[in-house]
């Protein structure tokens, strides 16, 4: 073998070299044992948006106006590395002049020559800035969720707790609750979806639809149309579960030609106005209760307190009538 | 003489709740109320002997209700999900009983006895 063998050899085995090199995803520097750059990899240059020749044959610590002259990088090369062979994901967090703050991983090893002298250091620089702030990210939401969770916990149990037992059967209990949980569901399915199924119109037929016992026991005259906000929607979904639950136990849905109609207006204005009215006929002869039961305190809170609206009730012979106000939260807007 | 509690909670069914459990338990119920300034108007009427509060009001902390209740001397725990409420209304509740979320009537029963002694 001859010295051009030698080089054409030893020229193949650097090109090989950086082939691999360039092939790392991550960012790579080969240093030498003076800690200048003898290597970088394509993804060097473009993750810390640097040019080859201003980088090759630099000492670390004075490439790019010495913006590698990061304390924790010279105590892992300094003090660490002569110590032993490799250090892995190091990390280092930096604010770089061109392109901000990095979280990076450094993991270093060093590669001894045949000589075992001389040696070359390979310093991979993995840039998990993005991952730290998505993982970040995840736990914010992750916490929320956790929240709202508990939140939604603390509801089922009120609704469990605000559902008369006393002097019911079992059955009639959990026909009861499930009912008004079944609103809930189906509030918060309709505030979250993307159908362009939190209008008005939607809510009130979903609301109503398990108390159609024959088609047009509950008409539904077409309103204006409205986009709710969610906490609108889960007061005005309770607020017709529970007054169609009263029709069927005591009102006009209690007989067979019995009906309810059901309109809706929107007055705009400053302070645009819902007005919302549940008219029964045909049913029998309406009587004012005596007391007042939980439905009609759920039917206050869900409006008065939820919503800052009100709730009027007419409970006139002929059948009873409910008049509902309510502020709404944005300004309306008309599909 | 009958003890009083003010309540401030900002979900109407849980707030609904509360009200009939302490009702239910012999108190008399201040509220509930939803928003910071709406209980702050009734502290100007009428000082409760206890007072129950949750955190985050729509994404408003409750903590000007806990700073004016603390001012007047009037014990208050917090209903709160959170673990560390203290992260999300300040200073004001660090320490601050917390009977949970959801509420059991056994956990408001042990701290509203630690607040005010029978």
């Amino acid at each position: 073998m001859d010295l051009e063998d030698l080089y054409r050899i030893l020229r193949t085995g650097h090109v090989q070299a950086q082939g691999i090199v360039d092939t790392v995803p991550d960012p790579m520097l080969v240093l030498d044992s003076a800690l200048t750059v003898q290597s970088a990899n394509r993804a060097f240059f473009r993750t810390f948006a640097v040019g080859r020749y201003d980088t090759i044959g630099q000492h670390l610590y004075e490439l790019g106006n010495g913006q590698w002259n990061i304390p924790e990088l010279r105590h892992l090369l300094g003090e660490v590395i002569p110590k032993s062979s490799a250090v892995i994901d190091y990390k280092v967090e930096h604010k770089f002049p061109e392109i901000g703050k990095r979280v990076m991983l450094l993991t270093a090893r060093t590669v001894f020559n045949a000589d075992n002298v001389s040696h070359l250091m390979l310093l991979s620089i993995v840039d998990i800035t993005e991952r730290s702030r998505k993982e970040a990210e995840f736990e914010a939401v992750f916490g929320e969720l956790r929240h709202r969770l508990k939140n939604v916990l603390g509801l089922v149990r009120a609704l469990a707790n605000q559902t008369k037992a006393e002097g019911i059967s079992g059955e009639e209990y959990r026909k009861a609750f499930l009912g008004r949980l079944q609103a809930v569901v189906d509030a918060n399915d309709l505030a979250f979806s993307d159908h362009g199924e939190d209008g008005l119109e939607a809510l009130v037929a979903r609301a109503t639809k398990p108390f159609q016992t024959a088609p047009e026991t509950i008409i539904i005259e077409p309103g204006p149309p409205l986009t709710l906000a969610s906490k609108e929607i889960m007061s005005l979904s309770l607020l017709l579960h529970e007054l169609a639950t009263n029709a069927l136990k005591y009102g006009a849905l209690s007989a067979p030609a019995g009906t309810v109609r059901v309109r809706w207006d929107v007055e705009q204005d400053d302070h645009p106005l819902l007005r919302l009215s549940w008219r029964e006929s045909g049913g029998p002869p309406v009587r004012k209760p005596t007391s007042t039961g939980y439905g009609t305190q759920l039917i206050q809170f869900a409006i008065a307190y939820n919503l800052g609206g009100k709730v009027e009730q007419n409970y006139r012979t002929e059948g009873f009538e409910a008049e509902i106000v309510v502020p709404l939260e944005r300004a309306a807007r008309p599909d | 003489m009958q003890k009083t509690i003010l309540i401030v909670e900002d979900e109407f069914i849980i707030a609904m709740d509360l009200k009939v459990m302490l009702e239910r338990l012999g108190w008399r119920v201040l509220g509930p109320v939803a928003r910071v300034a709406h209980a702050l108007r009734l502290l100007e009427d009428e000082l409760p002997t206890v007072a129950l509060l949750d955190v985050n009001l729509g994404d408003h902390p409750v903590t000007p209700v806990a700073e004016a209740l603390r001012s007047r001397g009037v014990p208050f725990a917090v209903a709160s999900a959170y673990d560390k409420p203290e992260l999300f209304g300040g200073a004001v509740l660090e320490g601050i009983a917390n009977v949970g979320k959801p509420t059991s009537e056994w956990s408001l029963l042990e701290v509203l006895a630690k607040l005010s002694p029978p």
